[in-house]
């Protein structure tokens, strides 16, 4: 991602004493997306209002349920307290990228064990999930629990989570 | 499971930006479809689409409504296409999703629908056959006759739309059940692994503005002034107005910051400059309202069951044993915050985004801007959670104000923040519970006190408590002198249907003290319980989960067990709760649960309800809210963590086989929580806990 014409865009702006808007090029799941926003803005937003990839969902604002988690380079990330601005260069990857035809292990494994109840924070448990396993492909249940614990489910599917994860190690 | 292949499905939202499904228009594009009934339509290329007319917040119904239409129509689940209903209340009835009442309260209905249709195509068959109905079968999309011709659904349809409706249509018995009663996979939830269903926070109307709502930490805080200046300086912000919306029957002012994206919204928001007029409210605590609810709990309030003379035997009692429980208030806090999308035009309107209350919404619009109820088109999307509070309808109130003073669609988004300090909450409540044992060990007389707010009742001058109040407080055991009574408060803090509602409070008072009394008659719980009930359901979930816990063997060291029953919205069930210590702390180890629910319509559904149920009446023991200064304290998740992944305890279900009629599933397992796993840390260290949530002391060794 690189932020494009930065400068001139803030002297144009500049005249109105206004915070600077910018064109911004994503890479979202191997596309570029130019987007005219604020680089301070969080890259959730940028993804879901201007990308209009709506898979990544807002929970909390501040890091701390995970429903927003995409990877940057390859890192699972909270994209709600990320600034679009500093996601410059990185590859991002969102729930809409993990697979093609919703084939991931992790994905198999989730529909085999039948996870989701209302399904808002799943993308979040799913990217986590799958990036512990790409990882650590054989992690203990010790290392399973300090993964998945910093993201929520409200619907309470942690059971089948737990098991979702144990199966996809034999997928 | 049974496989998914060849499934698709629509979604109700068709609106521009939002149509979730476009494969599904290109692939049925030359098919012409006959409506046999408002949830029955049959392609004449032999596809079958059901309508389900339930909103989908995660428990389930998406797929069981369907189930039953499929039973009764003779139709393979996997192959049907599952489209959600328009909301019509004159031709679905009541569409709102509370109290686990989908199944229970349309369980007959839909059978019917399902099994007048499929009349209707044997009819249409026998017609074409020129044979008897009697001599037509209706099997997996087909009709056949006596003597082995076969036509398909869609070969009939057409001629089926035509025939007379038949009046009682023939359902099927239990033992026929072909569908009803197993684990079939749900149709929603491939969609929820990849990001492809939508929720009301991702709707999208072309022209729409972003809000979001500044209002009072202290609930009926009114304005005194709005100084707008730097708000409207910041790029992309368009408009600040003043709005309202109702909160049972308290109106609720805020100041709304309309913009291009949310983002500008939120940084204008923090630029407002807004004065309260908050009343003096402001000097209210939890601690102030605890102090009102000891002192009221003097008064008699209303009694709301009785039998026998509880009185007399306390006033003629060597001993009355007493004790009192506390809890607090709760946040629903649905994963996906609060949310409305709305478009108020001059002649019509319409509603996108996540309700437990279609019609609800639809009236709300009509009425309000004066619009006939045809005029307002409401497009339900999947519900990122509701637990109750999107049974509300003042979200989509705030939402609809502030489109029509901006004459544009607009999207209102609560921030995390704003969701846990304006609630409305699960009320706080004081339960106190006064017994006197009989020289036999028995229960002589039991009185049950609840002092709380009461929902349907916030405003006005009206103090009588009403029955709701005592939701959860069994009546079934045998107590000769046995009252159950209310002390209703009102307070400023807004309180609204939490997940079980009164079930998830009244139980852990109701329950730990029945355990409390075993204990000084020197009874096993579990059998103290059964020897106060004829109730057979009770008995059967209580005997089953002796069995299923082995609950008679002799106490492990380090091992405690606890043991509760409560029946909800006809569903009865009875909980073991076993803990054990780790590194100096007692932790919840194994959650087993049974269920005499009736007839079950899918396992899985009902035993994923129940883990879900446990989680949140687990996650509302550990954590609570707080009131100080007139406001709630905890403001998101890091001060009010709900319960996590390593948290959970290994939760076990077991589903009781029965004939009786269905019963609510949704709130099964949450409200024996609390005092299943007190009655649990008491076997293992003799510690009594009265007050939720736990303190740090009450879990340590």
């Amino acid at each position: 991602m690189k932020v494009r014409s930065f400068g001139l865009c803030l002297y144009l702006k500049g005249l109105e004493k206004t915070n600077s808007m910018a064109k911004i090029d994503l890479s979202i799941n191997g596309q570029s997306k130019t987007i005219d926003v604020d680089p301070q803005m969080p890259l959730l937003w940028a993804i879901r209002d201007f990308v209009g990839l709506t898979g990544t969902k807002f929970g909390c604002g501040i890091a701390q349920c995970g429903a927003c988690t995409v990877y940057m380079d390859g890192k699972p990330s909270r994209s709600c307290v990320i600034p679009t601005a500093s996601a410059v260069d990185k590859k991002i990857t969102t729930i809409e990228g993990l697979s093609e035809n919703n084939d991931h292990p992790v994905q198999l494994a989730w529909i085999a064990e039948q996870v989701p109840q209302c399904g808002y924070c799943q993308s979040g448990q799913i990217m986590s999930a799958a990036a512990l396993l790409k990882d650590n492909p054989n992690p203990t249940d010790e290392e399973i629990d300090q993964a998945m614990s910093t993201v929520i489910c409200r619907c309470g599917t942690y059971p089948r989570i737990k098991k979702a994860i144990k199966e996809s190690l034999n997928l | 499971m049974s496989s998914l292949t060849g499934l698709y499905f629509v979604v109700g939202c068709q609106s521009e930006g939002t149509n979730s499904n476009k494969i599904s228009a290109s692939v049925r594009s030359n098919v012409i479809d006959t409506k046999l009934n408002q949830f029955v339509s049959i392609g004449n290329d032999n596809s079958i689409t059901l309508f389900n007319h339930r909103p989908e917040m995660g428990q389930g119904t998406f797929q069981s409504i369907p189930m039953i239409i499929a039973e009764e129509l003779e139709v393979d689940i996997d192959k049907v296409i599952v489209r959600q209903a328009e909301a019509n209340r004159a031709l679905y009835g009541n569409q709102m999703v509370v109290g686990s009442r989908s199944i229970q309260t349309e369980f007959e209905k839909l059978r019917t629908m399902g099994a007048t249709a499929r009349e209707m195509l044997k009819q249409a068959a026998a017609n074409k056959w020129g044979v008897s109905i009697e001599e037509c079968t209706a099997s997996k999309g087909t009709i056949v006759n006596s003597s082995g011709e076969i036509l398909k659904y869609g070969e009939l349809v057409k001629d089926a739309g035509s025939v007379k409706v038949p009046e009682n249509p023939p359902l099927k018995k239990r033992a026929e059940f072909k569908v009803i009663g197993t684990s079939v996979a749900r149709m929603d939830i491939p969609l929820k692994t990849n990001g492809k269903a939508k929720f009301g926070m991702d709707m999208s109307v072309s022209g729409m503005l972003y809000a979001s709502v500044e209002r009072s930490p202290v609930f009926l805080g009114t304005v005194t002034s709005i100084d707008e200046s730097e708000t409207l300086k910041v790029p992309g912000v368009k408009h600040v107005f003043k709005t309202s919306r109702q909160v049972y029957g308290n109106n609720r002012e805020g100041v709304a910051v309309l913009a291009e994206n949310y983002w500008a919204a939120l940084q204008g928001r923090k630029k407002l400059k807004v004065e309260w007029d908050n009343k003096g409210l402001d000097k209210i605590s939890g601690e102030t309202i605890m102090k009102d609810s000891y002192k009221v709990a003097k008064n008699d309030g209303v009694e709301l069951f009785g039998k026998g003379n509880a009185a007399q035997s306390f006033s003629n009692a060597d001993q009355v044993i007493e004790s009192a429980y506390e809890t607090p208030y709760q946040a629903h806090v649905p994963m996906e915050p609060m949310n409305a999308t709305v478009s108020i035009e001059e002649d019509r309107a319409e509603f996108w985004g996540s309700t437990q209350n279609p019609n609800g919404m639809k009236s709300l619009i009509a009425k309000k801007y004066n619009l006939s109820e045809n005029a307002v088109k409401i497009n339900y999307t999947f519900l990122g959670g509701g637990f109750g509070r999107r049974s509300m309808t003042d979200v989509v109130e705030e939402a609809a104000d502030l489109s029509f003073q901006s004459k544009k669609p607009v999207k209102v988004i609560w921030t995390r923040e704003d969701d846990q300090t304006q609630g409305p909450f699960r009320a706080c409540s004081l339960n106190i519970c006064k017994a006197v044992m009989g020289n036999n060990g028995n229960i002589e007389a039991l009185e049950h006190k609840v002092i709380a707010q009461e929902i349907r009742n916030q405003t006005g001058d009206n103090m009588k408590a009403g029955r709701q109040l005592m939701g959860g407080i069994t009546t079934d055991y045998l107590i000769p002198n046995l009252s159950v009574k209310g002390v209703l408060r009102k307070r400023h803090v807004p309180i609204s249907y939490w997940r079980a509602v009164y079930h998830s409070t009244n139980p852990f008072a109701h329950e730990c003290f029945i355990d409390e009394l075993a204990h000084r008659a020197n009874k096993d719980p579990l059998t103290f319980r059964l020897d106060m009930l004829e109730n057979p359901r009770f008995r059967r979930v209580l005997t089953e989960i002796g069995k299923a816990t082995n609950w008679y063997a002799p106490q492990i060291e380090g091992v405690g067990k606890g043991i509760a029953m409560v029946e909800r919205s006809g569903a009865h069930f009875a909980m073991v709760v076993e803990v054990r210590k780790k590194d100096n702390k007692v932790i919840p180890t194994k959650i087993t649960t049974v269920l005499d629910l009736g007839i079950c319509i899918n396992p899985d559904t009902v035993k994923a309800q129940t883990e879900g149920s446990i989680v949140m009446g687990l996650g509302a023991v550990y954590a609570g809210l707080t009131l100080s200064n007139g406001a709630m304290v905890e403001q998101n998740f890091n001060s009010y963590p709900l319960l996590t992944f390593g948290q959970c305890p290994e939760i076990e279900t077991i589903i009781l086989e029965s004939d009786a009629a269905p019963d609510g599933a949704g709130e099964s397992g949450l409200p024996t929580v609390a005092p299943a796993f007190v009655n649990a840390i008491f076997d293992l260290t003799g510690k009594r806990i009265r007050k939720l949530p736990l303190s740090m002391d009450d879990l340590s060794l």
